[in-house]
């Protein structure tokens, strides 16, 4: 089974991914191809879509209002194209759910969740041999980035102009 | 120079918990190796041919008397008592053991150095101008911008998992030490006709296997809005480069795919809609980090005094030192002195923890506390009183450092070739060491003139033969170390690529090659001021090919 | 025509220390001399897969065949690359045994 993972570690995976050509179900959580979404948004159905790294995100964009997740492929964990897509889906204004689907490793957590990202989707092999333990651990070792304007952890270069407290 | 503030230090030490614990992870085996090859490379930590290698960072090429003891004492403690300076201005420490690297960056976080991103599909080490700060025809310190950029890419969200590895230089100078032109990004610092200072970016260069000249994507781009540029070129560049073929993964390989313009207009979009105000660096931080940069106090002198001068008529290896490995001052009476790391029959850029320390010391007494690593694998003592020369030159002697060849035939650069890397095709240092026993003699030297002569071990081109103006490209043929020649690269604002002479050739035969070359450029040039460069400007591959081919008669 | 089968041994580079590293009947030992050479296609896949075991099992990394010559009664690589590996320091001396400095003559 893919294992889910959230900030707080293993989750419940409410939404099921619809292949190519699977029909709609009635009702429930559906995560449908990009070509899928006009259809799909006509049903009752709470809606995610699954996103490959290499359309421009700006096609999700018409659909934010109906989205309420969307899932952005990571076909391995060394193409890191999902971490642009996903800060661009950001800056695009969307305020659902971001899922980074595929392999990744605990090592990226924090880097997912300063692009926008709220949880990843791991298949069985990894899941295995990273416990969510190991991902729980992961955001925070660093406390502090250098960058500015990124969701998930501060910034350096703003503590450095807070007045200190001590 | 530049110092760590808490932050700056909460956060290395952080990186170094963080590889501790990745390296632990990767012994239990829950990191495979393929999960953990670019997490030890994006921490410098490479596998070679004989053993671990760890490639630490100097940012900019800048370190202290304090920073040079600690690299020596890595050498002697966790390695074998030596390290190599290599062309993007870090040291490379050739045998560490994989379970004692986290204890050896821990010792670089003590003296505020690390290994962040020396490798990697990352933004790499960011190179400037050895002389940054006081070339007298400098509009600003490089090393500012330099600073911004390093704290801003380094364990970048975004930008940590690219397609392959991307590489930023910065000048400060119209005359450009820092080779932007075959950066990923080259950055030169300028000013508009109001007066305001502002950078020209190139984009698009590299060497390697399709080696290009970086192209212009804007003539002038104001200081605030560095960050956010780069940001936005660096996201174009992550969605759209491309990810099928790892040799075509690289920016140039996308700009020239994609057509300059093409690109501009994306770059420029992408900047255009983003939240500019909230990456830029705020000005006040700006500041802070370029007070850091402020030339060191140093008292107007002499620019000639008697003593030194009597004794360059005493000792002529020690006039052509002065002459070929200082460079002007902006304080009068100073140069900055280059370090030749390319003993005669020396292994280009290596150092022993003894030269090191002897380098930390000069540095200490003569030198306002500062070195600076070059791209052409040499140490530079940027703030020389000329008075103190005489002593500097003597110490240097003492630890076989004095080479007057700076610029010459024998300051040769090579990559360690296949004696140390997994990738090489063919051996570099031993080749380096036979041209430059070829041409050992001083007078021969200073007769040829400048010259660069620049070798690489495999189509990589680490040893940047491209921009030599004499290249040499180890192959292999059939098992065979092949070696192709090229004339006429350049480095400079004049940056050029070498052209092929033709057929490659054997191991043994490479001295003699190159003083085919040099004879040819001898008997043909225009006086003894027209440089090889110059030489082979004017007439061409031609006479050359001639030398090196035509059958014997 | 197939190519002509020349022997072959199993190297890789030990994941804590690095170095090369060939396997012998008694494991990953250091000394190309004491490797297990297989004279066969069967006999190099199955050092092959031993190879690719030793990785899995988290010991070695990056296992790969390597041809030898036998001509002096132990296995010695083929090819110069494989040779500087399998000797585990450069061809020229280095760090502190490096040559004296050679003073150029004026």
């Amino acid at each position: 089974m893919p294992q889910l993972i959230d900030h707080l570690g293993a989750a419940r995976d409410i939404w099921t991914r619809l292949a190519e050509d699977a029909p709609l179900p009635g009702t429930g959580s559906a995560i449908v191809p990009l070509d899928r979404i006009e259809e799909a948004s006509a049903t009752g159905l709470e809606l995610g879509v699954h996103l490959p790294n290499d359309v421009e995100p700006e096609a999700a964009a018409p659909w934010f209002e109906r989205l309420s997740l969307i899932s952005v492929d990571f076909p391995s964990f060394a193409d890191g194209r999902g971490f642009s897509v996903g800060q661009r889906l950001r800056a695009l204004g969307f305020e659902g759910r971001l899922r980074a689907s595929g392999p990744v490793i605990s090592d990226q957590f924090d880097y997912l969740l300063a692009c926008g990202f709220d949880e990843v989707l791991l298949p069985d092999d990894v899941a295995e041999r990273q416990p969510p333990e190991h991902w729980t651990a992961a955001p925070g070792r660093i406390t502090l980035g250098y960058q500015r304007g990124r969701t998930g952890r501060g910034s350096i270069l703003d503590a450095r102009r807070m007045p200190h407290s001590g | 120079m530049y110092r760590y503030d808490e932050f700056d230090h909460r956060f290395v030490t952080e990186r170094v918990a963080e590889f501790r614990d990745q390296v632990s992870r990767r012994l239990t085996g829950a990191l495979n190796e393929a999960e953990f090859k670019p997490l030890r490379l994006m921490n410098g930590l490479y596998l070679q041919l004989h053993a671990y290698m760890l490639r630490v960072a100097i940012p900019y090429g800048s370190l202290d008397a304090r920073q040079m003891r600690m690299l020596a004492h890595i050498a002697e403690t966790w390695d074998k008592g030596y390290g190599h300076f290599t062309t993007r201005q870090n040291i490379q420490f050739n045998w560490p053991k994989l379970k004692d690297v986290p204890d050896i960056l821990d010792a670089l976080a003590s003296v505020e150095m690390h290994a962040i991103q020396t490798s990697g599909n990352c933004i790499r080490n960011v190179t400037s101008d050895p002389y940054a700060g006081l070339a007298p025809e400098e509009i600003e310190d490089p090393r500012i911008t330099a600073e911004i950029l390093r704290q801003w890419s380094s364990l970048h969200p975004e930008f940590t998992f690219l397609g392959r590895k991307f590489k930023i230089a910065v000048t400060g100078s119209e005359h450009d030490r820092a080779a932007i032109k075959v950066h990923d990004i080259g950055l030169q610092i300028v000013k508009d006709d109001s007066g305001e200072t502002g950078y020209r970016v190139l984009v698009g260069g590299g060497l390697g296997r399709t080696p290009m000249i970086g192209k212009v994507i804007r003539d002038f781009l104001p200081k605030a809005d560095l960050l956010p540029y780069v940001e936005a070129v660096l996201r174009v560049y992550n969605l759209h480069g491309r990810r099928d073929n790892k040799y075509k993964a690289r920016i140039k390989i996308l700009v020239h795919e994609t057509g300059i313009d093409e690109f501009r207009a994306q770059v420029e979009a992408e900047f255009t809609s983003m939240d500019r105000d909230s990456v830029a660096a705020p000005d006040d931080e700006m500041a802070r980090i370029a007070a850091y940069f402020a030339l060191p106090d140093l008292a107007e002198k002499p620019d000639a005094p008697v003593e030194v001068e009597r004794m360059k008529k005493l000792d002529p290896d020690f006039a052509q030192w002065v002459t070929r490995n200082t460079y002007p001052h902006r304080v009068p009476g100073h140069v900055a002195a280059t370090i030749s790391l390319k003993p005669i029959g020396g292994a280009p850029g290596d150092a022993t923890a003894e030269q090191m320390r002897a380098m930390a010391d000069l540095a200490e007494r003569f030198s306002a506390d500062e070195l600076r690593i070059t791209h052409e694998q040499n140490v530079v003592l940027p703030h020389v009183a000329i008075g103190d020369l005489y002593k500097v030159y003597r110490g240097l002697a003492a630890i076989g450092l004095d080479a007057p060849n700076k610029g010459l035939v024998t300051d040769i650069i090579a990559c360690p070739g296949l004696d140390y890397c997994a990738l090489a095709t063919a051996r570099s240092i031993p080749v380096a060491q036979a041209v430059s026993k070829r041409f050992a003699s001083n007078a021969r030297q200073r007769e040829i003139g400048p010259l660069s002569i620049k070798i690489s071990g495999c189509i990589n081109a680490c040893g940047h033969h491209h921009i030599g103006h004499i290249g040499i490209l180890g192959l292999d043929k059939a098992g065979v170390e092949s070696y192709q020649i090229t004339l006429g690269g350049e480095s400079t604002e004049e940056a050029a690529l070498g052209d092929r002479t033709g057929p490659g050739f054997g191991y043994d035969e490479v001295p003699d090659v190159v003083e085919k070359i040099v004879e040819t450029y001898l008997a043909v040039r225009d006086g003894p001021r027209e440089t090889f460069l110059q030489t082979y400007r004017r007439i061409g591959m031609e006479p050359f090919k001639e030398a090196l081919y035509a059958p014997a008669h | 025509m197939a190519k002509e089968f020349k022997p072959v041994v199993v190297t890789a580079n030990d994941l804590i220390e690095g170095d090369s590293v060939f396997l012998s009947a008694q494991g990953w030992v250091r000394d190309i001399a004491r490797a297990h050479v297989a004279y066969d296609a069967d006999a190099a896949q199955a050092l092959e897969a031993d190879g690719l075991a030793g990785e899995t099992a988290n010991i070695v990394i990056g296992p790969y065949l390597v041809e030898v010559l036998l001509a002096t009664g132990h296995p010695v690589p083929v090819l110069r690359r494989e040779q500087i590996r399998a000797d585990g320091v450069p061809t020229i001396p280095v760090g502190l045994d490096a040559q004296p400095v050679e003073r150029a003559a004026a």
